[in-house]
């Protein structure tokens, strides 16, 4: 079912589950339950539109008037539900010593040492519609850091128990991979599983670099030499369908809205944030499988999850959501809708914000705490001028890293990593090609606004954007972070969005682990491109002044480096999973510990994101959670709720 | 009767479009090509000024005739040649150098516009590496595994274009040397993502590798 109705209608009824968010995991659990006949309510806080065509269009053309087209520029602005953009934070110029160097000036209000550098997006699909798609597994050691090195926090389950919900999130999601070079990294298991499609093409950098493969590369914080090798990264987008899949044939999902288009990808090298022909997975392609027990209802903000009476045993009896018609204004009016499961989907640090405006299922102290990210390290060089160009901006964002520095006793020493090989040039770390462009013209002056003396132009500009651009690689690298109780979400009451409801307010850094793998990274990476006999021209010093956002600096064994790192948008944590109510929030069901029919889904359950992008994971949690609320539902409902056959289809 | 062979566009288009090709390094065929070309005449009008785009022009015009190039633009001529080449290649009006824009006592704001969708996707920097823009014409399934082509040279590039010996640079004595591009020629790390592309500060000199034990 694809359409969405308002708040009106959507209130006439009594649900069996409310689902708060239209994104990733909402969509996927609300198909799940819908598909067993359960009634679902969906509300999305954000605006819809991209489910039609030409809605879809629309962000298109938004992203390409964009100037800076960071994640959110397809994607309108919302007074009525606000979301947080990586262009709202801002350097401080020439900092005191001690002093923050940054300031926070959108949704979030930030007073940690270190700036939370993710944004993430209320719009029917959420997140989802600007991510990149990279849905690599957790390795069995991320699931207990804590026991096998002495960091972190453990978890209730382990990845034995995730692996048949990871293969049907794979399946649900649309993934191409190469299983088995995921089952050398230890990451799958079963011998004869494979991807429902082939892997996405290893881009021609990929094989560029594939040229190191056997190279030990030594990492000075780990005290170990690493030989790399060039792996294929599993991504949700569509490639050709393996015939080899079980249960076969798979066929790839086409565009929301224009079928038959989109069946593969066709490299237009805008994953983030917008694929233009939906090869790129997205749940509104969930929704449009919705069956009619699922009804969706958009620009519904909730507010608060109401608890029934007190004789209740903590149960839940619905929630408070106010509707608004137009994004632009934060005029709305109030709805309560009761359902007998609460599903929070909404985002790790909304549904953190919602428990704790709720006072809800927070004995042990830990909504909002251990809030995560991947703190990512930009590293940028020229690749060797005599080779030849490598051909940057092609393809997706990145389709193959070198995985070895993510596993093993290194973790002890430092925080492990994963690094990209990127596939968009120096894109993200220096605004190329366009900032390219204007370097080499000379265009905006120098440091005292004059006009810069020195510019090329015509053929000798052609020629040297062809080699500067030409030869641009970038690494990203992925850090783990690890949970810290300290970082966390609060709610203060002077600090309201238009429409009253309060914004998140964070206090983020990286611990010392953290930052010597980032630390760790960088030089990893300075050696990678000696290797490749390319010129690194990453410098994250300070420039006249003015920091960049992220820096810090870091010191091992006597030597300082300046850093600097980049969010992820891998928000996680803030709804901790554990074995015990006294320090987690949910069970390992994703189930509140306090309140038997309120569940909190999504990266905000993860006690650790390991080095892997947490999407994947976050799926098999939330279908794993379907499964559990079904029988939850269906002991609940026996024998005296039983409905007619008529109605709905006997829960499978 | 016209004649049948010339563009459909007004002598002024067709005049911009001529000059542009020293500027920009891509023939009259591939600027109309775009189909940009009257909006940008547009662009760089309003933006400039029409008194100042027409005494700009002028000198311009000159400046090819005389075989001067860039070099012989004052200093606020060279910036609009630098804006007017930036826009044909990004499809992006840029920031100024705050100087040129106080002296041409310019209304609008100083600041960065993608001047239209379409302008985005006809930029031509990303034919300058054999690249598509990202997020439209997408080469197709599979295409980023192939090696791209090597490098034009600049003296076919001259050839194609019949530029001759104009020098394209100014403030540089020479070409710049391929494998050793200097920093003040190369973007560096944006301190924050709201700078736009024009307003990103130049690298630093060859970074300092000797932090790092080797």
């Amino acid at each position: 079912m694809t359409g969405t109705v308002g708040a009106d209608e959507a209130v006439r009824r009594r649900y069996d589950v409310v689902v708060v968010g239209g994104g990733w995991a909402g969509s996927l659990l609300a198909k799940d339950l819908g598909e067993r006949g359960w009634q679902v309510l969906v509300l999305e806080a954000g605006n819809g539109g991209a489910e039609t065509w030409p809605g879809y269009l629309d962000s298109l053309s938004t992203f390409y008037s964009a100037v800076a087209k960071v994640p959110n520029s397809g994607y309108r602005r919302s007074v009525a539900a606000p979301f947080p953009d990586v262009l709202d934070l801002a350097p401080v110029r020439d900092p005191e010593p001690g002093e923050r160097e940054y300031t926070a000036n959108g949704y979030f209000v930030q007073n940690g040492r270190l700036p939370y550098g993710t944004d993430y997006l209320r719009e029917l699909g959420g997140a989802a519609m600007h991510w990149l798609g990279a849905v690599p597994r957790m390795h069995p050691e991320d699931f207990a850091t804590n026991e096998r090195f002495g960091y972190g926090r453990d978890w209730p389950i382990t990845a034995a128990d995730l692996q048949p919900w990871y293969a049907r999130a794979e399946f649900e999601i649309g993934v191409a991979g190469d299983a088995q070079g995921q089952r050398e990294l230890g990451v799958v298991t079963d011998p004869d599983y494979v991807f429902p499609m082939h892997q996405i093409p290893a881009s021609w950098i990929d094989r560029y670099c594939t040229g190191l493969d056997g190279t030990p590369i030594l990492d000075e914080v780990a005290d170990e030499q690493y030989p790399l090798k060039v792996h294929s990264l599993p991504q949700a987008r569509n490639s050709t369908p393996n015939p080899d899949y079980r249960p076969g044939p798979y066929r790839p999902s086409s565009a929301v809205g224009l079928p038959n288009y989109g069946e593969r990808c066709v490299g237009n090298a805008s994953c983030v944030p917008i694929c233009p022909v939906q090869a790129k997975s997205h749940p509104l392609r969930q929704q449009a499988r919705f069956p009619r027990t699922v009804t969706t209802a958009t620009r519904c903000v909730v507010t608060r999850v109401r608890l029934a009476g007190p004789t209740m045993g903590g149960r839940v009896s619905g929630v408070e959501f106010r509707a608004y018609t137009d994004p632009a204004s934060p005029v709305g009016r109030s709805y309560v809708v009761e359902a007998g499961v609460v599903v929070l989907a909404a985002h790790a640090i909304e549904n953190a914000r919602l428990l704790l405006f709720s006072g809800l299922a927070n004995g042990s102290d830990q909504v909002g705490r251990n809030l995560m990210d991947h703190p990512t390290v930009l590293n940028w060089a020229l690749a060797d001028e005599r080779r030849g160009p490598v051909g940057p901006f092609r393809g997706p964002g990145h389709t193959s890293g070198w995985e070895v520095f993510r596993f093993g006793e290194g973790r002890r020493r430092r925080a492990p990593f994963r690094i990209e090989i990127g596939n968009w040039g120096w894109g993200w770390a220096t605004g190329a090609p366009m900032s390219n462009v204007a370097t080499a013209l000379g265009v905006g002056g120098d440091r005292q606004g004059e006009i810069r003396p020195d510019g090329v132009f015509g053929p000798e500009l052609r020629r040297l954007l062809g080699s500067t651009i030409g030869r641009q690689l970038q690494l990203q690298i992925a850090v783990e972070q690890s949970a810290n109780p300290g970082n966390r979400v609060t709610l203060d009451r002077r600090h309201r969005d238009a429409t009253g409801n309060l914004r998140p307010v964070l206090t983020y850094d990286l611990d010392p682990h953290t930052r010597s793998g980032v630390y760790a990274a960088r030089l990893v990476a300075a050696r990678i491109f000696q290797r490749l006999d390319a010129t690194d021209w990453t410098n994250h010093a300070p420039r006249d002044g003015v920091p960049p956002l992220g820096h810090f600096t870091h010191t091992v064994d006597g030597t300082t480096l300046d850093l600097a790192y980049s969010g992820a948008g891998h928000g996680a944590g803030t709804h901790v999973m554990g074995s015990s109510p006294r320090d987690s929030v949910v069970d390992a069901f994703q189930r509140t510990w306090e309140h038997p029919n309120l569940y909190a889904v999504g990266c905000g359950s993860m006690p650790s994101i390991g080095t892997s992008n947490p999407t994947l994971t976050m799926l098999a949690l939330a279908l794993r959670s379907a499964e559990q609320i079904h029988q939850d539902l269906v002991l609940d409902r026996r024998p005296a709720d039983v409905r007619p056959a008529d109605e709905a289809e006997v829960p499978a | 009767m016209s004649d049948p062979t010339s563009p459909a566009v007004t002598a002024d288009v067709q005049d911009f479009v001529e000059l542009c090709v020293p500027l920009t390094g891509f023939s009259e065929f591939d600027l109309y090509a775009t189909g940009m070309a009257e909006r940008y005449l547009e662009t760089v009008r309003q933006q400039v000024g029409p008194d100042r785009f027409a005494e700009f022009w002028a000198a311009w015009t000159a400046a090819v005739a005389d075989g001067g190039g860039p070099q012989s633009l004052s200093p606020v001529h060279l910036e609009v040649a630098r804006a007017v080449t930036y826009l044909w290649h990004t499809g992006a009006w840029p920031r100024l150098a705050p100087a040129a824009h106080a002296a041409l006592r310019r209304q609008p704001a100083n600041e960065e516009f993608v001047v239209a969708p379409e302008a985005y996707v006809e930029g031509l920097v990303w034919r300058t590496f054999h690249g598509h823009p990202g997020g439209a014409k997408p080469p197709g399934f599979g295409t980023w595994s192939v090696q791209p082509p090597p490098q034009s040279d600049i003296l076919s590039l001259r050839q194609d274009l019949g530029l001759g010996e104009l020098p394209f640079r100014a403030g540089l004595t020479a070409e710049v040397a391929l494998d050793a591009v200097p920093g003040h020629l190369l973007p560096g790390l944006r301190a924050a993502r709201y700078v736009p592309p024009s307003a990103v500060p130049t690298a630093a000199e060859r970074p300092d590798t000797s932090r790092e034990r080797a």
